[in-house]
């Protein structure tokens, strides 16, 4: 009955699990994007059924491993317990991951027999994973077409130090084994490569493209584009970086790959520069607050202009960014300030200001914003095929994923039974 | 440091400095352990109940199991303990030594016998040993002596009128209490005869057969001596409704003087004791599970009441609740709505989930998960109330145009 590193913490959850107010129609649920039933498993914690709290996780969110590690309790669930009104909220992470940990021995399922369609699911990461999960519980059978193998962000991008990667493999194999009937190893780029034969078509390819910086300079060696250097560092490739390096961004892509640079070397500078103020930012706080105790520095209110440098990168040119409030929108306007402008002495650059959908993707699916374009069921323009995850939201959580792909999955079931 | 309100009682002629002292149990079932015991500040001490020097105590360990919650883990405490292997022979000197060093406070014996000779021979000895006041158990759940063995003296209306006889004229001027038990068909009746017999008073009352609980995985019942197990009494703060209900019973019925025991794990729950007319209240559980340093909270707890609610002595409050009893056919049809403190109210809406499958349907929910309740629904039976986590719901009573408001203080 121990945390990931091995402490027993069956008194303390015990003890969390017994503050839980079990509240009706509990906040705590709507605020988690896939309705997870928290006060239902943490109730059976309190009467000490753990393998049934357990399976009410398990049957209810496709990668509870991974969600109990990458979760931003902070900014779901926990944000909405009943529980801090009185003092503060239940520790829910924390009891989910006990769970996941200690209680995940059943592996003995019971799935209906295929009863119905074929179903193409283009993308191996959350969203689609998750369509795969609840379809194949309603009795489909669910085609999985992936470029490489099935995991998407989580097992590509997120560094070991968030995630490791046995608790990845966990629920990848736990989904292998019972919820896709095919995995075709194989580049979907048109509806048309799927041929025929599938009656409805979820689309989770997530956001393949990295929003490129356009300032002088940008394309000597020594910048890099963030997720493509996740990558990278995760399968291990051997990249050598000079003694400080910049990150270009305020998201949770920025942080993540300055705080496992941070990690990484311990002795290298580390500089997040954001255009806007740390008010602004949009990552989780959790990741702001790992960043402030490694030793991250940051600069805010600063744009970048110029690589700056002969051969190598010496530095990189900014300028200052005055911000205002502004009635009616949201974020504060920003504005540059006249000679205002200074030199990051910098050896590395790493650019980590959004992203996008693959150029070139699905040209038959209407976009916006960059993104896939869908209605309150998750259909595209097309009738019968959906799409959910990032590359529907522009790149959010894990469970958010998962949730829209639950979501679209009974939509699907929903367009076919109607139909 | 503070002045404390002067919480001297005087209890069956005996000075006592306040009210609160220490049941026949293991706490008093050593000689240092009692001394330590009074010098914490407890009035006095009832020596674990002792029998004649024949009488075998074959005592069984594990002796204790118990449940309770995460906040108070012993809610309930078990004990397939006896009387104590102590015989009347070591008690005897013990309640010399503390009386001698002790003089003000109350040192009794519990005593427990079979034939009439040893009753009164018990009671001899204890007089002779100068003990301020005999307490005699006639309620041990774990098994009693004399005639009816396994069966506990105070559940024989005849029984209990026999031998208190023969323990008051044995005991003559000594005071003397009778300790019955709650499981009976008729309280009252065990306390008149209690009172015909010629007893000083009733110690209401004792711990309560039952069954602590299983082990789910190997059917062993708590606490597994070994496997088996026997029925437990029990105590602590579970048992204090019945000890409240017990002492009002009798109270409300018989004259006599009560000593409240039970389940009291707090100023409060003594002061509700002494409410239903226990003149003062003994403490086991409580000293057994956080020691003898509580009394600090009994005394401080005390005096601040009587100062809050202007009463000079703590004798003033005996019986103060029992003309507010009534059998239930005798209590007013009013009308009684919930009212819910929207500014106390967290939204969990427990309330009403309660109401709507256990109650009357008649709490909704509005914006921002606030409940109201439907006055035309609403029959007050105050379920909402009870499961409310912060103490927003109260109950609004009406009779004749004059209103009062039901509150949890």
């Amino acid at each position: 009955m121990t945390d990931f590193k091995g402490n027993n913490i069956l008194e303390k959850m015990m003890h969390e699990a017994e503050r839980c107010l079990f509240c009706f129609d509990a906040p705590c649920e709507k605020a988690c994007p896939i309705n997870l039933p928290i006060s239902t498993f943490i109730y059976m914690i309190r009467n000490k059924n753990f393998y049934g709290a357990y399976e009410k996780i398990r049957e209810s969110h496709p990668m509870i491993n991974i969600a109990g590690f990458v979760c931003p309790e902070e900014i779901l669930c926990e944000t909405e317990c009943t529980r801090s009104k009185i003092d503060s909220p239940i520790k829910i992470r924390e009891l989910h991951n006990f769970l996941t940990l200690n209680f995940s021995k059943n592996q003995n399922l019971s799935l209906p027999e295929f009863k119905y369609e074929d179903i193409a699911i283009i993308g191996g990461g959350p969203a689609s994973l998750s369509c795969a999960f609840f379809l194949r519980e309603l009795g489909y059978k669910t085609h999985i077409f992936v470029d490489k193998e099935i995991g998407g962000i989580p097992l590509e991008e997120i560094s070991n130090y968030r995630l490791p990667e046995e608790v990845i493999k966990r629920d990848l194999d736990f989904l292998k084994n019972n919820f896709i009937y095919k995995l075709n190893l194989k580049k979907v780029k048109s509806i048309k490569d799927l041929g025929e034969g599938f009656k409805a078509i979820f689309i989770g390819i997530g956001l393949g493209d990295e929003i490129k910086l356009d300032i002088p300079g940008i394309k000597k060696d020594g910048v890099f584009y963030a997720r493509g250097l996740l990558r990278d560092l995760k399968n291990g490739k051997d990249i050598s970086f000079g003694n400080r390096i910049g990150v270009i961004g305020g998201g949770n892509v920025a942080f993540e790959i300055a705080n496992s640079l941070k990690i990484r070397f311990k002795e290298k500078e580390i500089f997040i520069i954001y255009r806007r103020g740390m008010k602004d930012l949009r990552c989780y706080p959790e990741e702001l607050e790992r960043a402030k105790n490694l030793g991250v520095n940051f600069y805010f209110q600063t744009s970048p202009i110029e690589v700056f440098g002969d051969l190598k990168i010496e530095g990189l040119k900014v300028q200052q960014v005055s911000l205002k409030e502004v009635e009616g929108e949201k974020r504060r306007r920003f504005e540059l300030i006249d000679k205002s402008e200074f030199i990051i002495p910098l050896d590395n650059i790493i650019i980590a200001i959004g992203q996008k959908i693959e150029d070139g993707a699905f040209p038959e699916i209407e976009k916006e914003n960059g993104l896939i374009k869908v209605d309150e069921n998750f259909m595209t323009n097309i009738n019968g095929v959906f799409a959910g995850g990032d590359c529907v939201n522009g790149g959010q959580t894990v469970t958010r994923a998962a949730g829209e792909g639950k979501i679209a999955a009974h939509k699907i079931h929903e367009y076919l039974r109607r139909v | 440091m503070f002045k404390l309100r002067d919480l001297s009682i005087n209890f069956l002629g005996i000075k006592l400095e306040n009210p609160f002292i220490l049941s026949a149990s293991p706490s008093t079932d050593e000689l240092e352990i009692v001394i330590n015991g009074l010098e914490a500040g407890w009035a006095g001490a009832i020596l674990k109940t002792t029998s004649v020097e024949e009488n075998p105590v074959p005592l069984k360990y594990p002796m204790m199991s118990s449940f309770g919650n995460y906040y108070r883990r012993v809610l309930g405490l078990g004990n397939i303990d006896l009387i104590s292997k102590y015989h009347i022979d070591e008690v005897e000197k013990r309640v010399k030594i503390l009386k001698e060093r002790f003089p003000e406070k109350l040192i009794a014996a519990s005593i427990m016998g079979s034939k009439k000779e040893d009753w009164q021979n018990l009671v001899y000895r204890l007089k002779k040993a100068n003990v301020d006041l005999i307490e005699c158990s006639f309620s041990c759940p774990q098994g009693s002596m004399g005639e009816a063995p396994g069966r506990m003296l105070a559940q024989s209306i005849e029984a209990t009128e026999k031998v208190t006889r023969w323990v008051k004229e044995a005991a003559e001027d000594t005071p003397v209490l009778i300790k019955i038990t709650p499981q009976v068909t008729d309280i009252v009746e065990v306390a008149r005869a209690v009172k015909k017999g010629g007893a000083d008073g009733i110690t209401a009352s004792n711990t309560i057969p039952s069954l602590l609980g299983i082990d789910i995985y190997n059917f062993e019942p708590y606490p597994s001596v070994f496997g088996v197990s026997s029925y437990s009494g029990l105590s602590g703060n579970a048992i204090k409704p019945i000890t409240l209900r017990t002492i009002a019973e009798i109270k409300r019925n018989v004259d006599i003087i009560i000593s409240g025991n039970g389940g009291a794990y707090s100023s409060r729950d003594a002061i509700e004791i002494m409410l239903v007319g226990a003149s003062n209240v003994q403490f086991c559980t409580l000293p057994m599970v956080y020691g003898f340093r509580v009394i600090e909270e009994l005394k401080s707890g005390l005096s601040h009441y009587l100062e809050e609610m202007n009463f000079k002595s703590p004798s003033d409050i005996v019986g103060k609740t029992l003309e507010k009893i009534k059998s239930n056919d005798e209590l007013p049809i009013i009308e009684v709505k919930a009212k819910i403190d929207k500014e106390k109210c967290i939204g969990c809406d427990l309330c009403f989930i309660s109401c709507n499958n256990g109650g009357h349907m008649a709490i909704e929910i509005k914006e921002n998960r606030i409940p109201e309740v439907n006055i035309e629904k609403c029959v007050g039976c105050a379920l909402c109330m009870q499961v409310c986590p912060v103490d927003a719901i109260s109950m609004n009573e009406k009779m004749n145009e004059k209103e009062v408001v039901f509150v949890k203080r």
